[in-house]
């Protein structure tokens, strides 16, 4: 087990708005989650929980058998081993492809060769030397994802992975990311409202509604057999 | 209660503990004020209540009136002019009527004394003779400096603002002028009400200009409690109960704001068309907003550099040079400090995880609403405690006499400043980072770097034309200001403030003019440097 969440609880507006209460799902290594909701769902800030962005409440989050949240630790983002690609991708615009990506690489001999080792994983050989600006919406977040790769992080993390990118765009894109993190074997949360992201992408969903868990399992089950009648909703009008 | 407590231990981080310290260290003048309110005035109170409290209250309840009258005129009518309608020299109006700002009013107030003498020029030209030194020549002084905190709000308002708004107006059949009064003027009063609170403030913080006009003021009576009675406690109590009135204006204007928080929400827009209008139009509103521009601008400049020109054989010594570099030190110093205190308030306030230290942190802006008397106040009294136990202990156990320790440095007065220019520095750099957002920051934790590192690698480089604008108008700020630190300056150090302050107070008007030109002057420079950076990025 890669990662265990127990029954997290997370309040905000000096308590008046339950973000989330009583989430607990584990995920094994080398999955692919999706977490669907829609706004306000509560999603983001469960994503951020686990990268440890923010604080919970109550309840306790487990990586690699190491408690890091809970009521009483609390594990810096900097100590816990997970990359993240944010929606807007937060690349550096000061820095080059190749400064972003080998921002995070500890290791000073083997960052040269990891950085070109990451850029052919995301198809983007030859472009270390471009700046952000210079990069279209679909090379900025490979280059977001390859930055987030580089370091070798026990868990990743996409927030929306597809959400700033047109349909088109969308659909390659979904292709070339899930053959990139089966290729690379990581153990992967991924954030969206869409859930044909969820279907094509991910090997286990979790469907939130308000902060609760509506439903989790094998995404070819909850497919087939979806709980309530929010989630058989949500699976209407999907062709493939 | 017990809530908050819960995850005490888990949250409390080096940070917070490092972020209490400092805003402790900036705080505690500040609660000083405030706790003296509690404690009471001196001995002299009753006397002050019975002959001269009901006339500052008085003089400074009609300076606020007058000023807030003078300067909504001007500063709102310039900015529309000049946002909507196509007159000559349009763009040289747009800055020019932003240079008063470069004259501290209390060298406005100079030269008007100049102007309008006998055998100024004001009565050369027209052959008439206006006595000024009185609460309306104050208020037209204070007006005339000060009006451009309001236009520069209101012009950033209206640049903002949509076209499509009043396009729509047009389209219901309103008028120029109804479409002015009855839509762009209320849409446009929380950006002007905030110009005016800066206006407010600086008029209360005023202590040259009154002065040399002879109009009590609580900003004077402090001075008087303090200089001439030479009671502390009665000084203080006096600036609690005008900071009690600056806060409760303060909150009048959150209250508003919040009642209408309607600042534009269309995210492109097209700005406001500008139109043209007939060539008598054109000519009466270019001689309407050359009213502030000659008023508060030229024709005090005119005055000083005459008045340089008979004077500055006598004035421009070696000392006076001395006194020049002093002051360039001094602010670029102060400057320094500031910032740094700023990026402090702002960095550790944002790596502690303590919800109620952030709320705290707060009250380490709070010096620029408080007037600038008051805070040297609020700086003495810890000062004079702490340098006090220290001589005693010399005195006990070292059995050595020494004399003040920290008092009487320039260390106290670099940490006035520091309180009261924190908010100046504080806003640009606030802005900019929250412009950055928190993800870069937060990607570069997840790649596995500290919050020193992040911030030296990413944020610093990113914020380094904030961090220049807030070094600039803080060192600005510094240089002309007067009243604390007439207070807290020591002997052996002078400023140029200072030095026009004594030689308009020695009845030597003319003299005070070098010095005041020297101060316009690096105020002006840095303005035109930032307008490059701005417009730049």
């Amino acid at each position: 087990m890669l990662i265990e969440l127990q029954k997290l609880h997370k309040k905000f507006n000096k308590g008046n708005v339950i973000a989330l209460s009583d989430i607990s799902f584990n995920l094994e290594k080398g999955n692919i989650l999706a977490i669907v909701g829609e706004s306000g769902s509560g999603k983001t800030t469960l994503i951020r929980l686990v990268a440890g962005l923010e604080t919970l409440d109550k309840g306790e989050i487990i990586l690699n058998n190491k408690i890091v949240s809970s009521n009483s630790i609390f594990t810096e983002p900097q100590d816990r081993k997970v990359g993240m690609v944010f929606q807007d991708y937060a690349l550096f615009p000061h820095f080059t492809v190749f400064d972003n990506i080998a921002y995070g690489i500890s290791k000073l001999s083997s960052k040269k060769e990891r950085v070109e080792e990451v850029l052919h994983i995301v198809g983007l050989e030859g472009l270390g030397k471009r700046y952000p600006h210079e990069l279209s919406g679909g090379q900025q977040q490979r280059v977001a994802l390859a930055r987030a790769l580089a370091p070798k992080p026990e868990l990743l993390i996409l927030d929306e992975p597809f959400s700033n990118l047109d349909i088109i765009l969308r659909n390659k894109l979904r292709e070339d990311l899930l053959k990139i993190l089966k290729e690379t074997k990581s153990t992967v949360i991924f954030v969206t409202h869409d859930i044909k992201d969820a279907l094509l992408i991910s090997d286990e969903i979790l469907v939130l509604q308000k902060g609760n868990v509506l439903q989790k399992g094998k995404t070819k089950e909850v497919y087939k057999k979806p709980n309530c009648k929010y989630i058989s909703l949500l699976f209407e009008n999907i062709t493939f | 209660m017990k809530k908050i407590f819960i995850n005490l231990k888990r949250d409390t981080n080096k940070w917070s503990i490092l972020l209490l310290t400092i805003v402790l260290f900036i705080g505690i003048p500040i609660i000083i004020i405030f706790l003296n309110l509690i404690y009471g005035p001196g001995e002299t109170w009753g006397h002050l209540v019975k002959n001269l409290l009901s006339d500052y209250l008085i003089n400074s309840f009609f300076l606020i009136m007058g000023t807030s009258f003078f300067t909504l005129l001007f500063g709102v009518l310039s900015a529309w002019i000049v946002v909507r309608y196509q007159i000559p020299f349009r763009k040289q109006m747009q800055w020019l009527l932003i240079l008063p700002l470069a004259i501290p009013s209390y060298i406005t107030a100079y030269s008007y004394a100049g102007i309008f003498d006998y055998g100024g020029y004001f009565e050369k030209i027209f052959n008439l003779k206006i006595d000024i030194m009185n609460h309306f020549g104050l208020i037209m002084v204070l007006s005339f400096s000060l009006y451009p905190y309001v236009y520069v709000t209101t012009r950033a308002f209206f640049l903002n603002q949509s076209k499509n708004i009043i396009e729509a107006s047009k389209l219901l059949g309103a008028g120029e002028i109804k479409t002015f009064l009855k839509l762009i003027l209320p849409l446009a009063r929380p950006a002007f009400i905030g110009g005016l609170i800066l206006v407010l403030m600086e008029v209360l913080n005023d202590y040259g200009a009154a002065k040399y006009f002879g109009i009590n003021t609580f900003t004077t009576g402090i001075f008087r409690a303090w200089f001439s009675l030479e009671e502390l406690e009665t000084a203080i109590y006096l600036a609690a109960l005008l900071v009690l009135i600056i806060f409760i204006i303060i909150l009048l204007e959150k209250r508003q704001r919040s009642r209408i928080g309607y600042f534009n929400t269309v995210k492109n827009h097209q700005q406001i068309k500008r139109i043209q209008i007939s060539k008598i139009k054109q000519i009466i509103m270019l001689l309407f907003v050359l009213i502030p521009v000659l008023f508060g601008f030229a024709f005090p400049l005119f005055q000083l550099i005459f008045w340089a020109f008979l004077t500055f054989k006598e004035v421009l010594t070696l000392d006076f040079l001395h006194i020049a570099f002093q002051s360039l030190g001094i602010s670029i110093f102060s400057a320094i400090i500031t910032v740094l205190f700023a990026l402090f308030l702002i960095y550790l306030s944002k790596w502690n995880r303590l919800k109620y230290i952030k709320y705290i942190a707060k009250i380490g802006i709070l010096g620029y609403a408080i007037p600038g008397a008051v805070i040297a106040l609020g700086v003495l009294i810890p000062t004079l405690f702490i340098d006090k136990n220290i001589i005693l202990f010399f005195n006990n156990f070292l059995d050595t006499k020494i004399g003040f320790v920290i008092n009487g440095t320039v260390l106290v007065l670099v940490y006035a400043y520091m309180i009261r220019y924190l908010a100046v520095a504080y806003s640009p750099i606030e802005a900019s980072s929250l412009k950055l957002g928190k993800s870069l920051a937060e990607t570069s934790n997840l790649l596995g770097k500290g919050n020193l590192y992040t911030f030296k690698k990413i944020e610093f480089p990113l914020l380094k034309p904030a961090i220049l604008s807030a070094l600039i108008l803080v060192f600005v700020d510094v240089m002309k200001e007067l009243p604390l630190t007439l207070i807290l300056k020591p002997y052996n150090i002078n400023t140029l403030a200072v030095k026009a302050y004594e030689y308009a107070s020695d009845e030597m008007i003319a003299e005070a003019a070098l010095p005041s030109l020297f101060i316009i002057f690096t105020g002006i420079l840095p303005i035109l440097l930032l307008n490059k950076v701005i417009s730049k990025n």
